[in-house]
């Protein structure tokens, strides 16, 4: 019992979390662009939102954006995966009332009203949710030792925030994360997955890498063991969040041992025509007739 | 009474504890071994029996070089940021990069790392804004050794900090530098010049007709000129090594995936010929050939994942074995009857790549420099 005990305690504190999903109270009025969630049509199949948010000092910790959202179809039984990015900036009927862009559900709800947002916008059906913060998302790839990933290109940003350990957190410093195959330790894997500002497809580019540290950690995961829950919890601690019980996390384990296609996985990114810029406040406007014939074919 | 109800219960107390002490050490260790860290290279011995590679192999782990040398590693820096070791044309020393949380610079070390001068002089000055420091990487001379070659933060505009191919006198300073290549901007640029005779082999990074961003080998004979692309946008190749004849180039291509195969093909001075891809199972990288043009060393971690260890492709790998000789005549008269069909020649096994290293984080966006 004693061995569990980290595992135990995190899946009290950052497992299974209640999630309360407000419907929009402009669902009852409003019929776009919202559409009624379909059922899964494989046995088995789940979907999963992935949040990731800025949750450094400069904001309260209640009420943080969500710098990522990324949505996860996994069927089991054909080791299927597709990964759907939704732009931050995407300008979109928040659950929670109004318009915005889709980043400040989560602030403004929590990871209910992200949730509902998406499922009402998007028209697709969410299983569960897992949220991580920046240190999170260090700490989730230290405690398993790194990841393997191939990057695109060089990654080189003179303005990258430097607001996790300094002391000031408007500061900002250099980094240079070079191209190719290389293990990443937390720290550079999120500035790989963070920095914006030397990529012409700024949120869009970075989306895209965000897909590959994530194929990365399921990569290592395969090497993970029921037995390595007690430290990687300890490691984690609070940075991590998720509806998912820790027994469907041991259960998941194998389960992403299985995915050795890496042609199985999809990637989307809601580039244009899907999206245009000059939406309001700088926001990325959708087009829905586009997006959710795409989005129902993936995630039925 | 009393005494047998103590007795019982410190046995009950100590097999509880022996129990639970067992039970914890057991099940920590089913832990995987996915976080263990990396040794450092000189932390073991090598077994007698070890594979040892020709020549001297130059190499990077955590911040230090270090040197393989009959089968035996030696540290020659401290872990300091030094990284991308690449060797004089003549081999007696090694030109480096120090790295530092916001700029780098290119140092002459002797071949057992000792540091003889400073190159480069990018950290910016005291109070200037921290974009003002740059970045040199990928540092490789000359055939003459009269010239620096690498890849350089400049020029920059705002946001838009790229890498261009520069070149400069190696006993000067940037100042009297070249700009070589004109980066495509918020690509990350153009990395890992490659001398060759008659112009330079580089990487350029830019978006392919898919928009995604890709890596492209280019070949340039002139200054200011991007030159001709040597691979296409939907092989996504890079890190660019010339064999020791100069007739072969060994490159990652990654086709766009979270893949890295290492791929070989003939080069006739200005072109590629047909692609060969001799190790496809291992994320690759860093391929650099013997100088006695007996295999490629490469990095790549153990199959599945894992930080990246030392690998070695022999040469019969990717070149067939010559055809075996025909069989002599059969003595004696002229043959009546049937011929007997010849029997097929025995199965060649495969030849596949060798794990040199087992527990060594090496840095794979370090080239490695191999000395014959």
């Amino acid at each position: 019992m004693a061995y569990f005990i980290p595992a135990a305690q995190t899946a009290l504190e950052a497992t299974g979390q209640v999630i309360h999903v407000t419907p929009s109270p402009s669902m009852l009025f409003s019929p776009t662009p919202s559409a009624t969630s379909a059922p899964a049509a494989v046995s088995g199949a789940f979907t999963v939102l992935l949040l990731g948010s800025d949750d450094d000092s400069k904001f309260s910790s209640d009420h943080v954006l969500t710098q990522s959202m990324i949505l996860i179809r996994v069927i089991p039984s054909t080791k299927d995966v597709t990964m759907l990015s939704i732009p931050r900036d995407l300008y979109a009927h928040l659950s929670t009332g109004g318009y915005g862009k889709i980043d400040g559900a989560y602030s403004y709800g929590g990871p209910g009203a992200a949730i509902a947002t998406v499922e009402q916008d998007f028209g697709v059906h969410i299983d569960d949710y897992i949220w991580v913060g920046l240190l999170g998302l260090v700490k989730l790839i230290d405690a398993i030792g790194g990841i393997d990933v191939v990057t695109s290109n060089p990654v080189i940003d003179d303005f990258y925030p430097a607001d996790i350990y300094g002391g000031w957190p408007y500061d900002y410093e250099r980094v240079a994360v070079l191209a190719g195959p290389q293990h990443l330790d937390g720290l550079h894997a999120m500035q790989y997955v963070r920095s914006r500002h030397g990529d012409l497809q700024s949120d869009f580019g970075r989306s895209q890498r965000q897909q590959h540290v994530l194929m990365a950690i399921r990569q290592k995961a395969k090497q993970m063991t029921p037995e390595d829950l007690p430290a990687m919890s300890a490691a984690i601690g609070g940075e991590l969040k998720t509806s998912i019980g820790l027994p469907k996390v041991a259960q998941l384990l194998p389960l992403a041992a299985s995915f050795d296609n890496p042609d199985q996985i999809r990637q989307i990114v809601l580039l244009p025509p899907y999206t245009h810029g000059g939406g309001p406040g700088g926001s990325i406007t959708p087009d829905w007739n586009r997006i959710l014939p795409l989005v129902h074919q993936y995630f039925p | 009474m009393m005494i047998s109800r103590f007795v019982l219960a410190v046995v009950l107390a100590v097999v509880m504890f022996v129990c639970g002490t067992s039970a914890y050490l057991y099940l920590g260790s089913k832990q995987s071994k996915a976080a263990v860290a990396a040794q450092k290279p000189t932390a073991a011995t090598p077994r007698a029996q070890a594979l040892s590679l020709p020549g001297t192999l130059y190499l990077a782990q955590s911040g230090a070089l270090y040197s393989l040398s009959a089968g035996r590693f030696h540290q020659l820096t401290p872990e300091a940021g030094w990284t991308m070791p690449a060797l004089y044309p003549d081999g007696s020393k090694l030109v480096a990069v120090k790295a530092t949380r916001s700029y780098s610079d290119i140092y002459v070390l002797s071949r057992l790392g000792t540091v003889q001068r400073q190159v480069t002089n990018n950290a910016a000055r005291p109070r200037f804004d921290i974009s003002d420091n740059h970045w040199s990487f990928y540092p490789r001379l000359s055939a003459d050794g009269g010239t620096l070659w690498m890849a350089y933060d400049q020029p920059k505009y705002g946001y838009d900090a790229i890498f261009s191919i520069w070149s400069m006198p190696f006993g000067g300073t940037v100042r009297q530098g070249k700009l070589w290549t004109n980066a495509n901007d918020y690509t990350g640029g153009d990395m890992q010049p490659v001398p060759v005779p008659g112009g330079l082999i580089y990487t350029k990074y830019d978006y392919g007709p898919d928009i995604k961003l890709v890596g492209q080998l280019w070949f340039t004979n002139r200054a200011g000129s991007a030159g001709k692309a040597l691979t296409s946008p939907a092989e996504d190749c890079h890190s660019p090594a010339l064999s020791p004849d100069g007739t072969q180039l060994a490159m990652i291509c990654t086709y766009e995936k979270q893949i890295s195969y290492l791929t070989i093909a003939p080069w006739n001075g200005s072109s590629l010929g047909g692609r060969k891809t001799v190790v496809s199972n291992l994320m690759v990288a860093q391929p650099t050939w013997a100088p006695d043009g007996s295999g490629i060393a490469f990095l790549a971690p153990a199959v599945g994942a894992g930080e990246f260890q030392l690998w070695w492709l022999p040469k019969a790998a990717y070149v067939p074995p010559p055809p075996s000789p025909p069989p002599p005549p059969t003595p004696g008269g002229p043959h009546n009857g049937p011929l007997a069909s010849p029997s097929p020649p025995p199965p060649v096994p495969p030849v596949k790549p060798v794990q040199v290293t087992t527990n060594n984080g090496f840095d794979a966006t370090s080239p490695l420099a191999s000395l014959g």
